[in-house]
């Protein structure tokens, strides 16, 4: 079972997409071995080219689309696939190449790859970069020079404001399950979160919990909660947890709505996630795109106390079996959710 | 099935409601047996779904002016066929001479909306789009933005989804409410079935009546 929402699908690498108003792109032949231009677009005769280093998945060509759109009318755009060994060197051709005034970078491996295409390089005159789609990304960018993005993270205050419109009953004191490594992030979440008047209740577990201690915590925090958010930590979410540790512990009573970050944890064949808020990869990569128009409008420039902004847009799936079995929907509830479960 | 291929009109429609698009489309699929419907809420899409061709438009009057087509329908509401808009802010009342960042629906792209938003709140302030109704109260809680515009009749879907001390103020200028444009001759097949829509329907997007 897919355990993270960053494990990307191989797909056939497509041959053509439309960026807004501009022309289909084409895949070229590898030149620097592992070199493969993904697509490009956008105006011809653009001022500026950006560069997006990308794998190939749904979810990334969803962000390329948002991109697109936006950035299509103004600048050229050039995706290239980031995957595997020597992404730095292909990183490093695509920039020899097309001169990008602004980088897109989506996902941890391919923002690896670019760090070491800077370390390789030295110095710290880069262009500007904008970062997506990658783990607990927050605050001020540090790890890449001349960086800034989106965090990947649905916010706990978007996620608990959606799922109001969806559950009848108050959702107030929303529980977490957390490794100290995540206390800070969890910490942002919750003071964030407590202008809607949301409180999150913690139980922490240790760094490398087994699935009995985890369904102790389980036991712990469901009594005094109204909703469980499950984090997106790699370390919670292994198959034996999963199987031994959340799925008995959720599955008995008290029942409390989960929240997952994954669609592959809400699924009409097994009762872990309740409802999946997802981030909408379209608007995450329009998003993006006002992050480098604003870049562009600075002298393609990343000012310094630069932060990274939180994802507005999300996509909502339900298991609706388990929504109706046990807690209490709002009459309008399938109207604000883009996924049904159990109409797959 | 290609939209269209067996003869059945095309209807494009772009409009901003307080459920998902996904919802919306299957509402007014049901809602116009013999049509095809296309429902989006993003302008890239909007452009796409044009480009492939259509036989009628239902959007905003302000949209089809972008792209140069004229209204043969037009909704009403109240017997007018504008509506309000108001900005909207947390905690204090937003002053449109003064707000420096405003949060608002796409309807024309990044340059077009800022114009469209320019001429309702009268300065010229820094906007933030977004593609669907719920992602405007983010911008709020998030303090992205010092106020969110949009129309008057979704205030209360705002402020019910919130806890946050909202507070509204209309604005004086007007925005048409949305309107019909045909397309290709298939499209005059089309216009009669939009005045057929049932009300649980039209009221989403704040039409009560077509002229």
């Amino acid at each position: 079972m897919a355990m993270t929402r960053r494990q990307a699908l191989a797909l056939p690498i497509w041959v053509g997409t439309t960026l807004g108003c501009a022309s289909v792109g084409r895949r070229t032949s590898p030149v620097v071995g592992g070199y493969v231009e993904l697509a490009s677009g956008g105006l011809a005769a653009a001022p500026a080219t950006i560069l997006v280093a990308m794998p190939d998945t749904p979810q990334t060509r969803q962000v390329w689309t948002g991109l697109g759109d936006e950035l299509g009318k103004h600048y050229r755009l050039v995706a290239i696939r980031v995957d595997g060994a020597g992404a730095a060197d292909v990183i490093a051709e695509a920039i020899r190449r097309h001169h990008p005034a602004g980088i897109v970078l989506m996902n941890n491996p391919t923002v690896a790859a670019y760090r070491s295409y800077q370390r390789a390089v030295g110095g710290d005159r880069f262009p500007p970069a904008v970062i997506v789609m990658t783990s607990f990304l927050t605050g001020h960018v540090t790890h890449v020079s001349c960086a800034t993005g989106v965090s990947y993270e649905v916010p706990l205050i978007t996620v608990v404001t959606n799922l109001r419109k969806l559950i009848a009953s108050p959702l107030e004191r929303i529980g977490v399950i957390v490794r100290g490594a995540q206390r800070a992030f969890v910490a942002g979440q919750a003071e964030l979160a407590r202008r809607e008047q949301i409180s999150v209740v913690e139980q922490e577990v240790s760094a490398d919990p087994n699935s009995s201690e985890l369904k102790w915590a389980l036991r712990r925090i469901k009594r005094g909660i109204d909703a469980l958010w499950i984090l997106n930590d790699d370390r919670l979410l292994t198959p034996r947890l999963i199987a031994e540790g959340w799925l008995p512990g959720l599955n008995e009573r008290p029942f409390c709505p989960t929240i997952v970050g994954a669609a592959s944890l809400v699924s009409a064949r097994q009762p872990f996630g309740t409802f999946a808020v997802l981030p909408d990869h379209v608007a995450l990569g329009a998003q993006a795109a006002e992050l480098m128009f604003d870049i562009a409008d600075q002298g393609w420039v990343i000012p310094p106390d630069a932060q990274v902004v939180l994802p507005l847009s999300t996509t909502t799936a339900v298991d609706l079996e388990q929504a109706r079995a046990h807690f209490s929907l709002r009459e309008d509830a399938l109207r604000q959710v883009d996924r049904i479960l159990d109409q797959d | 099935m290609t939209p269209g291929s067996s003869g059945e009109p095309r209807l494009l429609v772009f409009l901003h409601v307080a459920a998902k698009q996904r919802a919306f489309q299957t509402e007014l699929q049901a809602a116009l047996p013999g049509i095809v419907v296309t429902a989006v809420g993003r302008t890239g899409d909007f452009d796409r779904a044009l480009g492939e061709g259509q036989d009628a438009v239902l959007t905003l009057p302000v949209v089809l002016a972008a792209h140069g087509l004229a209204p043969i329908l037009r909704g009403v509401r109240q017997g007018s066929a504008d509506e309000k808009y108001s900005l909207v802010g947390a905690q204090a009342t937003p002053d449109p001479n003064k707000v420096a960042t405003v949060g608002a629906l796409d309807l024309l792209g990044r340059d077009g909306t800022a114009g469209f938003v320019q001429s309702l709140v009268g300065a010229h302030p820094k906007v933030e789009r977004v593609t669907k109704v719920e992602d405007l109260l983010p911008l709020l809680q998030m303090q992205r933005v010092e106020a969110i515009l949009l129309a008057s009749r979704l205030l209360p879907e705002v402020k019910m989804a919130s806890r946050l001390n909202l507070s509204s103020r209309e604005l004086p200028a007007t925005v048409g409410l949305p309107t019909v444009a045909k397309l290709a001759a298939a499209g005059a097949q089309v216009l009669p079935a939009i005045k057929r829509l049932p009300n649980g329907i039209t009221r989403a997007f704040g039409v009560e009546e077509w002229r």
